[in-house]
C-alpha cells in the first residue's frame, strides 16, 4: 500500500503531545478546546488553504483496555493525529498549507513535542518536523476519487442542478427540454468555481442512538 | 438450543395472531398494591406462545412503559438495569427517530402527548362479539381490583375486501410479509425470511435477536434488566400510532403516475410497485418487475425468498424502496451479515374506517383528515440497535444505501427541496424517474416504548417477587 491513490495523496500524522504537569490547563485539552471551536464552514482553515479535500484532526490520550481476551497496553504519549486526503504530493501540499495558514497551524502544532519554534513560517523546519511525524496511509476516505478538489466541487454543484432539471422536466415536451438544456449548459459553464465548504448541508441528526 | 419454552412466554412475542379484530387498551396504575392485585387476576388469562388445537376466540396479552415499571414500585436496582432508551421513552427519543414537525409530540393523540400510559393491554379476537366479551371483561376486572384505570383504547382490524379479511393496508398495498424466523421458535419457515448463509440458504437468526435472556447473533446476551429471571423471555416493543394521508398519496400517485413512463394507470400502479419495493398485491419487484404475479404472492416459498446481490444499480426494486431499505438483505455485501442485527418482529394491523375504492371521487383533504392508519408494533431484543436504527439510519436518512439525505419515500417526515429517486434503465417500460415536491404520507400520532414481560416475569410482578440482589 501507499500513500497515494492516483492523484489523491493521504498525509496521516501522528504528532506527540508535549506531557507537561506544570501546563494549566494540559496541552492536549488546550488542543481539545481549539479544535472544539474551528468552523466548519468555508472560514475552516483547511477549507482556505489550497487542495484538502478532508481534513480530520484527533486527540489520541491513550489505547482503551476493552477486557480479556486483549491484552492491556498504553501508548507512551498522548498524540495529535491528523489525517488529509489531498491533491498533488506531500510537499507541495504541506508548503500550501504553510503560506496560507501559518497561525492557524502555529495555534494547533506549538502544543506539539518538536514543532519549531518558529512555526510554520520557517517552511523548510516546518517540513522537516510534519515529515517526520508521518506514517504511510494505507485507507483513504471512501468518496475520495482521483478527481481534484475543485474538479469534485463543480461536478457536486453540477450533479445537483441537473438533478433538479431532470425532476422539473420529466415529462415536458422534448423541444422545451431541449432547449432548456441548452440554457442550463451555458449556465453552468459560466458559474465561477464553488467554494470549498461553501455546500452546508443541514442533517438534523441527534446522537445517543447505536449508530455513532 | 432445540426449542423454546414458548408456554413461558407471551404469544403475542412469538408469532402474529393473524386474528382479524383488535383493541389495544392503556391502562394507568393507580396503586401498587392494587395494581398486583390487577395483575393477578389477568396472569391465567394471558395468552402464551403454546401452538393451538384450535384458534380461541380472543387473545390476551400485556406490556408495561418504564414509567408502568415504577409505578408498580419496582426496585430502583431494577428500574436502573432497563437499557436507557426504553428508561426514556418514545418520546424523548424523538430527536432520534425523526419524530419532529407533523410528527411531533404537539400532533399526537390526547393519551400519548400526558405521560400516563403505563400498560398496553391487547386484545385480538375473532369476532367483534369476542372482541367485546374480552373487553367487558377487562372493564369488570379494573372496577373490580381499582387496580388501573383506562386511559384510552384503540381498535384495529384487517381490511375486508370482498367480504375476506386480508391483510391490506389503506394505501392498497399488501402488509405483512417476511418476519424473521428465530432460533426454536416453532413455526412454518419460509425461504428468505431468517439470515442469509453461504451458499444461497437461509437460517434462522439467534434467539437473542427477539428474545432477552439468549444469545444474540454476536454471541452476546441482550442488554436486559436484572434479576435474569425476570428479563429473560421478555422482549421490547416500539408502539406507532401511524395515520395514512390516503387522499395524499392517491393524489400524489396519479400526478405523478402521468409524469413517469408511458403515463398511463399500468405505470401508475409501477409507480406504487417501485416505491414500496412491492406491487400493491404483494409480489416483490425485485422478483416480477414488469407486472404483478398472484402465483409469486400466494406462495410461501417465493414471496419473500429474493435478494438485491444482482440489482446494485435498483433497476429492479429501486435502491431506496420501502421494503429493500428496512431489510436490504445482501445489498450493503458480506453475505448480508451487516443486517442480522437490524432485524424487527412486526405486528401491525389497520386502523380506522376503510377508504372509498380509488375510482370514486372524493375530496382527497376528507380523505386525509378521515382517522385511519397502521398501529405499527415492533418487537426487537433491542430498541435502540434494532427499530431505532432502522428508523433513523434506513428509513430518514440514506448514506448506508448511497442515497445521501433521501429519505423512505412512503414514511419519511420530508422537508422542502426533498427528491426520492427511482432507477431505471434504458427501456421505455422502465424509466428513472424523480420525485419531487414530497408530501408527507403518513404522520405520527403517538406511541411509546414498552417491554413485554414472560409469564414467570408477570407472576414475580403480580407477587411482588422481582428481586436484583
Amino acid at each position: 500500500m501507499s500513500s497515494k491513490s492516483g492523484n489523491v495523496y493521504g498525509l496521516t500524522l501522528l504528532c506527540p503531545i508535549i506531557d507537561d504537569p506544570g501546563a494549566i490547563p494540559s496541552h492536549d485539552l488546550q488542543i481539545r478546546a481549539h479544535l472544539a471551536k474551528l468552523s466548519l464552514g468555508p472560514d475552516s482553515p483547511f477549507a482556505v488553504a489550497p487542495g484538502t479535500h478532508l481534513a480530520r484532526l484527533v486527540v489520541l490520550d491513550d489505547v482503551i483496555y476493552v477486557g480479556a481476551p486483549s491484552c492491556e497496553e498504553h501508548l507512551n504519549s498522548k498524540y495529535l493525529v491528523f489525517e488529509s486526503n489531498c491533491d498533488g504530493d506531500r510537499d507541495s501540499y504541506l508548503t500550501g498549507l504553510a503560506r496560507k495558514i501559518p497561525d492557524a497551524l502555529d495555534a494547533i502544532w506549538s502544543h506539539c513535542v518538536g514543532y519549531p519554534d518558529d512555526g510554520a513560517r520557517n517552511i523548510p523546519a516546518f517540513l522537516q518536523y510534519m515529515k517526520r511525524c508521518e506514517i504511510e496511509t494505507t485507507f483513504f476516505f471512501a468518496p475520495v476519487n482521483d478527481k481534484t478538489r475543485t474538479q469534485t466541487l463543480v461536478a457536486l454543484r453540477n450533479k445537483a442542478y441537473i438533478a433538479h432539471f431532470i425532476a422539473s422536466h420529466q415529462g415536458k415536451p422534448p423541444a422545451e427540454i431541449q432547449r432548456n438544456i441548452g440554457a442550463l449548459y451555458a449556465r453552468l459553464k459560466s458559474l465561477p468555481d464553488p467554494e470549498p465548504a461553501a455546500i452546508q448541508v443541514s442533517r438534523k441528526m441527534a446522537t445517543g442512538g447505536r449508530n455513532e | 438450543m432445540s426449542k423454546l419454552n414458548a408456554s413461558d412466554i407471551q404469544g403475542f412475542s412469538l408469532r402474529g395472531y393473524n386474528l382479524p379484530f383488535a383493541r389495544f387498551l392503556f391502562l394507568h396504575f393507580t396503586n401498587a398494591e392494587k395494581g398486583r392485585l390487577l395483575l393477578t387476576r389477568l396472569l391465567p388469562l394471558i395468552t402464551t406462545g403454546q401452538l393451538w388445537d384450535k384458534k380461541p376466540d380472543a387473545t390476551l396479552n400485556i406490556a408495561f412503559t418504564h414509567r408502568g415499571l415504577v409505578a408498580l414500585e419496582l426496585p430502583l436496582a431494577t428500574l436502573i438495569s432497563f437499557p436507557p432508551e426504553f428508561q426514556l421513552g418514545m418520546k424523548a427519543r424523538g430527536t432520534i427517530l425523526g419524530d419532529v414537525g407533523l410528527n411531533a409530540p404537539d400532533h399526537w393523540d390526547k393519551v400519548w402527548r400526558e405521560d400516563h400510559v403505563h400498560v398496553w393491554l391487547a386484545i385480538n379476537a375473532q369476532s367483534p362479539e369476542a372482541l367485546t366479551t374480552c373487553f367487558t371483561q377487562m372493564q369488570t376486572l379494573l372496577e373490580e381490583t381499582g387496580g388501573a384505570t383506562l386511559l384510552d383504547f384503540q381498535d384495529a382490524g384487517a381490511i375486508p375486501i370482498d367480504g375476506q379479511f386480508t391483510t391490506k393496508e389503506h394505501f392498497g398495498y399488501t402488509d405483512g410479509f417476511g418476519n424473521p424466523d428465530y432460533l426454536g421458535v416453532c413455526r412454518d419457515t419460509q425461504p428468505g425470511q431468517g439470515k442469509l448463509m453461504p451458499g444461497g440458504t437461509w437460517a434462522p437468526l439467534a434467539t437473542g435477536e427477539l428474545l432477552l435472556g439468549y444469545a444474540d447473533e454476536a454471541g452476546e446476551l441482550p442488554v436486559a434488566p436484572v434479576p435474569h429471571l425476570f428479563a429473560s423471555n421478555g422482549t421490547f416493543m416500539v408502539y406507532r400510532k401511524l395515520h395514512e394521508n390516503v387522499g395524499t398519496f392517491r393524489e400524489f400517485l396519479n400526478e405523478s403516475g402521468k409524469r413517469y413512463g408511458t403515463g398511463d394507470d399500468k405505470t401508475k400502479e409501477k409507480l406504487a410497485a417501485k416505491i414500496v419495493g412491492r406491487w400493491r398485491d404483494g409480489t416483490p419487484v425485485e422478483l416480477s418487475p414488469d407486472a404483478p404475479d398472484a402465483a409469486i404472492v400466494n406462495d410461501p416459498n417465493r414471496n419473500v425468498d429474493f435478494m438485491f446481490g444482482q440489482d446494485l444499480a435498483g433497476t429492479r426494486c429501486p435502491v431506496g424502496a420501502h421494503i429493500r431499505r428496512t431489510n436490504p438483505r445482501d445489498a450493503f455485501g458480506f453475505d448480508g451479515r451487516l443486517v442480522h442485527r437490524r432485524r424487527i418482529s412486526r405486528r401491525g394491523l389497520p386502523y380506522g374506517p376503510v377508504a372509498p375504492p380509488e375510482d370514486q371521487p372524493v375530496d382527497p383533504r376528507e380523505l386525509d383528515q378521515a382517522d385511519r392508519g397502521i398501529v405499527f408494533m415492533a418487537l426487537n431484543a433491542s430498541l435502540s440497535r434494532q427499530f431505532e436504527f432502522v428508523q433513523q439510519q434506513w428509513i430518514s436518512y440514506g448514506n448506508d444505501a448511497h442515497l445521501g439525505n433521501e429519505k423512505d419515500l412512503l414514511i419519511g417526515h420530508h422537508g422542502e427541496g426533498e427528491r426520492f429517486g427511482i432507477q431505471g434503465d434504458t427501456t421505455a417500460a422502465n424509466p428513472p424517474f424523480f420525485c419531487s415536491n414530497l408530501p408527507n404520507f403518513v404522520e405520527l400520532r403517538g406511541g411509546d416504548y414498552f417491554f413485554i414481560p414472560s409469564i414467570t416475569a408477570l407472576g414475580m410482578l403480580a407477587m411482588n417477587l422481582v428481586d436484583p440482589r
